[in-house]
């Protein structure tokens, strides 16, 4: 579609005077911008934006200054326990169909326990295919599968990042502190 | 004013029907849909459901002017036969109020447990829901909690998703016979149940679980394996008795987890046995033979495929080189177009060698059901006793080939092989197998003993220890074919899964086999050309032109229905 004649603005630059056509002068203006922040960002100067991970980390700045925040971020996931400590996931499959990394592998079984029809024997996460989405918590009926605002998480293969029930539930005791479903 | 094929307005389409038809049969016919729950085709028509009430006017006979067909009541358009000029609304105001009503209705003590319920995703319940009914519902009280019942070998009851269709009722009174099943209180206490002790153990129990429109009764061997989303549907043919049924498998990720019946009004019409439901199981059994092995120092030992066709072409044709004959066992278990190839197979090597149709398992008799039906009864069902898909189509091919009457059967063939005698003309044989349990005798191992051994099978057992070469091969999802049935249907069958890892179809090894006879017999000489790729269509077409007697197989084959075109379950909305 054309744009309409009345949100066209010209511009024209006005032509450049004596001391602006000599070239050098405004070069080094330009580069007087840089060597500033050179200088004043030295170190922890005042005008630094480095942060200092791992001594300063995010979870402890201000959103604005690009913390956390904790409500939304979208780190390692979670399986949520209901009030008895069992795991809260049915087995109902929403977030492996909606995944789009396809990294959630869930086995079903029928629960051991009265209240309940299906659990999940196996839940593992590949969290080296996950994309972090969030899509998984968004698909969750019984918000069992949680992001949690942990982000540093590491291991020494990839096996070891394949993340299975029990670590992904012992998660929900480390974190429900920091975040509370 | 009436026309010469009488016609009814269904939604403002005039749609042709033949007289007798109900309106909802009509308006299936047609495409139209119109919402059903207690409706289907194999059962007596109850009009229980009520969803699938339209407005109906209809011709006044004196004066012609349409008129409000009952006085404007709703009609139930499955019970109503339709009649000539009929305007049938399913859409009006009036109709899609009662639609909303029934969905609100049976929702009342419907749990609200989709996520965990097997059923979500092929639910009528929900669909219509999510077409006909409310976002929201307005039921304030305690929803009625029935129990989970036990009902039988294969199926489980939730009472409390069950919308008292009757669906299964009737199909345990008119399909089978049998009536273990009923409607058990009334009101919001009624519930299907059977009667004590007498749990639904026919042969035909599955089918129960396919009828039911919502997920009250499923399936346990299929309970918690899938979600129905995610499978993936192939025809197929029953491929383990000689009724030749056809066959959904519903597979996923190379694996199959369900087998569902096909509609096919002159075969299985709607139903299958549970013996072709859960008959697949050995496709995936710890017995699959997975690599070619070759007996060293009189034990088997893992080899690969061109040294094991290498050694089975010099040890068939030694035989043939030393006076004496090659025989073909083609078990009835195997493709039409596979016993074609591997009787080539053998012809090549040995011009008369000796065709015979391997054992056919009988287990008791023939039945039909409903007891005491007749078996041309529309609705009858029959159970084969004969258990093997394609004893007639190997027969069939083996003796175009052969000629009539040359065909041995498998008595005659052991005889053949010295039964009995000790003294036979045969040298050489080659197997083949693929029956989904153990199916070697006594006898057929001791005919075998002595003489050189080509064993195509995928379950392993005594004669594949026994046989000089054992090839692996597919079973009947990992390939294509046609199964010739008990009444001489042949149908064609498609290909579901890959070839388990190792194993190759029985028609892929005849044709390896074929290309390494006119490559001489040697492997390495063969290398720069490649054998044909096994494809049962092209077989066919060959084998027709070929023979004669085979032209039934490009004329007279029955193919799976296309399917119909699948509609968006969403309408598209204009933003």
């Amino acid at each position: 579609m054309a744009i309409p004649a009345n949100q066209i603005t010209n511009v024209n630059p006005s032509p450049l005077n004596r001391l602006e056509s000599a070239y050098l002068p405004e070069i080094f203006k330009g580069f007087g911008t840089t060597m500033r922040h050179f200088f004043t960002s030295f170190g922890q100067g005042p005008t630094s934006r480095t942060m200092q991970y791992p001594e300063e980390r995010r979870e402890n700045l201000p959103v604005e200054e690009g913390g956390i925040n904790a409500s939304n971020f979208r780190g390692v996931h979670r399986l949520n326990r209901d009030e008895d400590g069992r795991v809260r996931c049915v087995a109902c499959m929403m977030c492996p169909t909606i995944c789009p990394a396809r990294c959630i592998h869930i086995e079903a079984a029928e629960a051991p326990w009265d209240d309940r029809e299906k659990y999940p024997k196996k839940f593992e996460i590949d969290e080296l295919r996950c994309i972090f989405c969030g899509m998984c918590e968004e698909a969750c009926p019984v918000d069992a599968i949680e992001l949690t605002t942990e982000y540093d998480i590491v291991g020494l293969s990839r096996q070891e990042m394949v993340f299975d029930k029990e670590k992904l539930l012992h998660i929900h005791d480390l974190t429900i502190g920091k975040k509370p479903m | 004013m009436s026309s010469p094929t009488p016609t009814i307005t269904i939604n403002g389409v005039r749609r042709p029907f033949s007289p007798g038809q109900t309106i909802l049969q009509v308006a299936n016919a047609a495409g139209v849909e119109v919402p059903q729950y207690c409706y289907h085709d194999g059962l007596s028509v109850v009009a229980s459901c009520r969803i699938c009430l339209c407005e109906v006017w209809s011709p006044n006979p004196r004066t012609g002017a349409l008129e409000p067909f009952m006085g404007g009541k709703l009609v139930p358009s499955c019970q109503q036969t339709a009649s000539d000029g009929m305007v049938v609304h399913t859409d009006s105001p009036k109709a899609v109020a009662n639609q909303k009503a029934v969905m609100e209705y049976l929702l009342i003590n419907h749990p609200l447990d989709c996520p965990v319920c097997d059923q979500s995703g092929e639910c009528f319940l929900q669909d219509y829901s999510y077409q006909y009914g409310r976002g929201v519902s307005r039921f304030q009280e305690e929803k009625v909690k029935q129990p989970k019942k036990d009902l039988g070998n294969h199926v489980l009851l939730y009472s409390d998703r069950c919308i008292m269709c009757t669906r299964c009722v009737r199909f345990t009174r008119e399909v089978t016979g049998t009536g273990e099943l009923m409607v058990m209180g009334r009101g919001n206490k009624e519930e299907i149940d059977v009667f004590p002790g007498i749990p639904i153990n026919n042969e035909l129990s599955g089918n129960v679980i396919d009828l039911c429109p919502v997920g009250a009764l499923l399936d346990k061997d299929f309970l918690f394996q899938q979600r129905v989303w995610y499978l993936k549907e192939t025809p197929s043919i029953d491929p383990i008795t000689a009724s030749g049924d056809n066959i959904w498998i519903h597979h996923n990720e190379g694996k199959i987890h369900r087998v569902k019946p096909r509609e096919n009004p002159r075969v299985n019409k709607w139903w299958i046995t549970d013996e072709v439901r859960y008959g697949w199981k050995f496709v995936h059994s710890a017995d699959r033979l997975g690599a070619p092995a070759r007996k060293q120092y009189g034990y088997p030992a893992q080899s690969d495929f061109p040294r094991a066709y290498e050694i089975a072409v010099a040890g068939l044709r030694r035989a043939v080189e030393d006076g004496g004959r090659v025989a073909l066992l083609a078990s009835p278990m195997i493709a039409c177009e596979e016993a074609y190839l591997l009787a080539q197979v053998v012809r090549e090597i040995d011009r008369e060698a000796v065709l015979a149709v391997g054992p056919v398992p009988v287990k008791g008799s023939d039945r039909v059901y409903p007891p005491g039906a007749s078996e041309d009864d529309p609705r009858a069902f029959k159970v084969h006793a004969e258990k093997a898909p394609n004893a007639r189509g190997v027969r069939r091919v083996l003796e175009a080939l052969a000629g009539p009457g040359q065909v041995l059967d498998f008595e005659a063939f052991l005889r053949a092989m010295g039964k009995g005698t000790g003294s036979s003309g045969v040298r050489a044989a080659l197997v083949t197998g693929n029956y989904p349990s153990a199916w070697t005798t006594p006898e057929l191992l001791g005919c075998l003993g002595g003489k050189f051994i080509v064993a195509i099978d995928t379950l392993a057992g005594p004669h594949v220890d026994a046989a000089d070469i054992s090839l692996p091969a597919a079973t009947f999802a990992e390939k294509s074919g046609t199964f010739e049935n008990a009444r001489g249907m042949i149908q064609s069958f498609e290909r579901a899964l890959t070839a388990f890892e190792g194993a190759r179809p029985e028609g892929q090894i005849a044709f390896d086999l074929l290309h390494l006879i006119a490559c001489g017999g040697e492997y390495e000489r063969a290398g720069a050309t490649r054998p044909e790729v096994y494809d049962a269509a092209d077989i066919r077409s060959r084998m027709a032109a070929e023979h004669e007697t085979l032209g039934v197989f490009a004329s007279a084959v029955g193919h799976p229905a296309p399917r119909p075109q699948a509609r968006p379950d969403m309408r598209l909305v204009e933003i």
